[in-house]
């Protein structure tokens, strides 16, 4: 029998999914169809809704409403069995501290169900792939911040998913490090495998993405390949363009500045 | 810069008492125990006039309010914004001003008060005539000044330490020392008192070695001055005053250095590189190898052990010696699980937002049974050790070193069924944990109070509820052979533990996966 997704041609679908937090509607019935193979970018403002519907679409919060279908399998059916086909990297690495690198990864395939002693050779190559070999035996609780996203990145891929969720996988890491997982990343789809990850930064979006779907108070306002959303504009302008920007009053600071008195 | 560094702790603990309900009652509480621990120490110290020995006797209590001030700031570090001299690091600050603003700084507050108000009892107990009181107003200051320096120079000089990994590890196993010494005072103190075994002699031994320490040198100059030996009560306090300067030299020297250094002691830090254990057991396996590498690894759980083993100690302590040692073997062994069960009945909550990373791989049922049968055996491999040497040594003490036998089964009864209700706490009850700032042990979060308090109950109580049919056989079988009763016992005991740890471990796993979402909301709302 075929995947369903391979009848579909759909890594992920996402159809009416809300979720509400008292009186506040933090996702207002998103649509989402991101094909498989898909470099996918979930872009918008602070307090957008990015996490929280990332958060649905993995199983990790229970939606008001909605359904979520990854890789041919309903999320909320059967959460177990569309855990299995996905990896996902949280925007905060929720990792075990007081582990090494290696054992972390080690752990994350062994929980997966992978040998032992596969989950240690590919717990091995990926830490090399992800630059990690020399920090292999410290503990992630001393990691530095782009080394603990590379872990939490290396646990999400060791079971080599189908498709991969990402929350703000560059947020606080540097450009050394952001270009290890950027090469990884699209190497990971170069395969036929599906991204989606969650950003705010339009640069790294626009470089990497070929689909690209923009939030805004819990509504998807845009969504395409990259080059529909710009519409001949760069992201960042068509970005500011649909959720509007805050104008400054820059006369309270005449103080500012060396010329100032 | 006093003045500044004063404003600013004043305004921190405005702002604390500001952010939360919570921290409104912590506060209230906070003050009434500062106000109770003044009143309390100035009564004390006042009662002792004219007592047996009332020099060694204050002398003890000043080398324990010392002792306070240099334990506290360990385990407190981060409460006070103050204590951190690299919050100031980056302001053009000269260092003695500085110093003069942390030293103010360290000085407000309710608890620095209630500590002069508290000594002041002194100028009752000890001192006598106007220049005994004088003198004795200087030394309580003086008093103060030296834990106040003291404190900060151990702090500044731990501070990059104390920012860092390690340093907050360490400082999580001060609380073993002050718990014990917790129970000890409660358990064994009033037992001696009563006993009448803590007499004016005991003190006199201790003064012997106090009256060379700071706080002994300062409650003996009030006594020369008041005994009409000015001289000698001069000297005393000059060389009281020279430690102070001394202290403080060395503490401007390491906030300097503290300014503009880190902690790098992890930086280098790693483990040996061996791979995780039980590599072929599946997932039960693995998840009992993490659990038993963090036994070993996070403070948090070496403390929880730690406590484990004092309660055990500290609730037979006072009967162990008597001819009701059976009944204190019986307590300890029935605590072993409870405790057990207290601080494991949580384990969503305290895995924290890690879980996630495990939950996501736990996609069956079955799956789900052996991580609860996993974390239950990691649990047990250092239980059963840990509750049968104890029991076996405390029978040892007791003189009947056999009846370590008879505690053998209910140790073993009651580690089983505090792994089986702390599995289905964990899953029934689960709540956030937060580990606040200052505290080594995560508590509930805000809001989540009830629950702990449920599991906290259920624990304590549920645990010996639930063993009582093995309370009973060993009670009950006084008249069966010892070569009979020991290993039926001991097979019943090993059964019944089982039997509950399996059964609760499925009915666990079973809701577990039904409400797996909610619990992947805890772990994320755990801050530890």
């Amino acid at each position: 029998m075929s995947e369903p997704s391979e009848q579909s041609g759909l890594a992920i679908s996402v159809h009416g999914l809300r979720k509400s937090f008292g009186a506040k509607q933090a996702v207002a019935g998103i649509d989402l169809e991101i094909a498989a193979g898909s470099f996918a970018g979930l872009v918008g403002p602070n307090g957008a809704g990015k996490t929280t519907s990332l958060s649905m679409m993995t199983g990790l919060l229970r939606p008001d409403g909605g359904q979520v279908i990854v890789h041919g399998l309903d999320v909320w059916a059967d959460p177990a069995a569309a855990k299995a086909v996905m990896g996902v990297v949280p925007s905060e690495a929720r990792l075990f501290d007081r582990l090494s690198g290696a054992e972390l990864l080690e752990y994350a395939g062994r929980l997966r169900g992978i040998p032992v002693t596969e989950a240690r050779a590919r717990s091995a190559q990926l830490l090399d792939v992800l630059d990690l070999t020399a920090d292999a035996k410290r503990l992630v609780a001393d990691y530095s911040t782009g080394m603990r996203k590379k872990a939490a990145l290396g646990c999400a891929l060791i079971h080599n998913p189908p498709v991969l969720f990402l929350d703000e996988p560059l947020e606080g890491v540097d450009p050394v490090s952001a270009d290890v997982i950027r090469r990884l990343l699209t190497r990971f789809v170069g395969s036929g495998s599906t991204v989606l990850f969650s950003s705010h930064v339009m640069e790294t979006v626009e470089l990497v993405c070929d689909h690209v779907s923009i939030i805004d108070q819990g509504r998807i306002v845009a969504t395409g390949t990259t080059d529909q959303v710009r519409g001949g504009k760069t992201l960042q302008e068509a970005f500011i363009a649909l959720v509007g920007s805050k104008a400054t009053d820059e006369e309270d600071l005449s103080w500012l500045g060396s010329l100032s008195s | 810069m006093a003045r500044l560094l004063v404003q600013l702790k004043l305004r921190l603990l405005t702002n604390a008492l500001r952010s939360s309900r919570r921290a409104k009652v912590s506060f209230i509480v906070s003050t009434a125990f500062a106000a109770l621990l003044a009143i309390g120490t100035f009564l004390l110290l006042a009662a002792l006039r004219g007592g047996s020995a009332p020099v060694a006797q204050t002398a003890s209590v000043f080398t324990v309010f010392a002792f306070g001030w240099l334990l506290v700031p360990l385990v407190s570090f981060g409460l006070d914004g103050t204590l951190d001299p690299a919050a100031l690091a980056l302001y053009p600050l000269r260092t003695r001003p500085l110093a003069t603003g942390l030293l103010a700084a360290s000085a407000t507050g309710a608890w620095p008060l209630a500590n002069v108000i508290g000594l002041l009892g002194v100028t009752i107990g000890v001192a006598r005539g106007a220049a005994g009181v004088a003198v004795a107003i200087l030394a309580v200051a003086l008093e103060v000044l030296f834990c106040i320096a003291l404190a900060r120079l151990v702090t500044t000089g731990l501070a990059g330490l104390l920012r860092s990994r390690r340093g907050t590890d360490l400082a999580a196993f001060a609380v073993i020392p002050l718990f014990a010494l917790y129970e000890g005072f409660a358990q064994v103190v009033p037992r001696l008192a009563a006993e009448g075994k803590i007499t004016a002699a005991t003190f006199a031994d201790i003064d012997r070695w106090l009256r060379w320490l700071p706080p002994g040198i300062a409650v003996h100059a009030i006594h020369d001055v008041s005994t009409g030996h000015l001289g000698t009560g001069l000297t005393r306090l000059a060389v009281l005053v020279a430690i102070i300067v001394a202290i403080g030299w060395l503490w401007i020297r390491s906030l300097r250095h503290a300014l503009v250094s880190v902690d790098v002691s992890t930086q280098a830090a790693a483990v040996r590189g061996r791979p995780l254990p039980f590599g072929r057991a599946g997932i039960r396996g693995t998840v009992a190898g993490r659990y038993l590498i963090y036994q070993r690894r996070e403070p948090t759980s070496i403390v929880r052990w730690a406590i484990v083993a004092v309660v055990m100690v500290a609730a037979s302590v006072s009967t162990i010696r008597t001819p009701a040692y059976h009944v204190a073997l019986f307590i300890s062994a029935v605590l072993a699980g409870g405790m057990l069960c207290l601080f494991n009945g949580n384990w969503v909550g305290l895995t924290g937002s890690a879980f996630t990373l495990e939950a996501s791989a736990l996609t069956s049922g079955r799956a789900v049974r052996a991580y609860v049968a996993g974390r239950n055996i990691a649990l047990g491999i250092i239980a059963v050790p840990l509750a049968v040497i104890l029991s076996f040594a405390l029978a040892a003490f007791a003189g009947h070193p056999a009846a370590g036998f008879l505690a053998l089964p209910i140790d073993l009864a009651a580690i089983g069924v505090g792994l089986a209700l702390s599995s289905l706490y964990s899953v029934s009850l689960a709540y956030p944990a937060v580990k606040r700032v200052g505290s080594p042990i995560p508590n509930a979060a805000d809001g989540h109070g009830s629950q702990a308090f449920l599991c906290a109950i259920g624990s304590l109580f549920g645990v010996p509820i639930v063993i009582a049919p093995v309370i009973l056989a060993v009670n009950l079988t006084g008249s069966v052979p010892r070569a009979v009763r020991f290993p039926a016992l001991l097979a019943f005991a090993v059964g019944y533990g089982l039997a509950a740890a399996w059964g609760a471990g499925r009915w666990a796993a079973a809701l577990a996966v039904a409400k797996m979402p909610e619990l992947n909301q805890v772990a994320i709302s755990s801050r530890l």
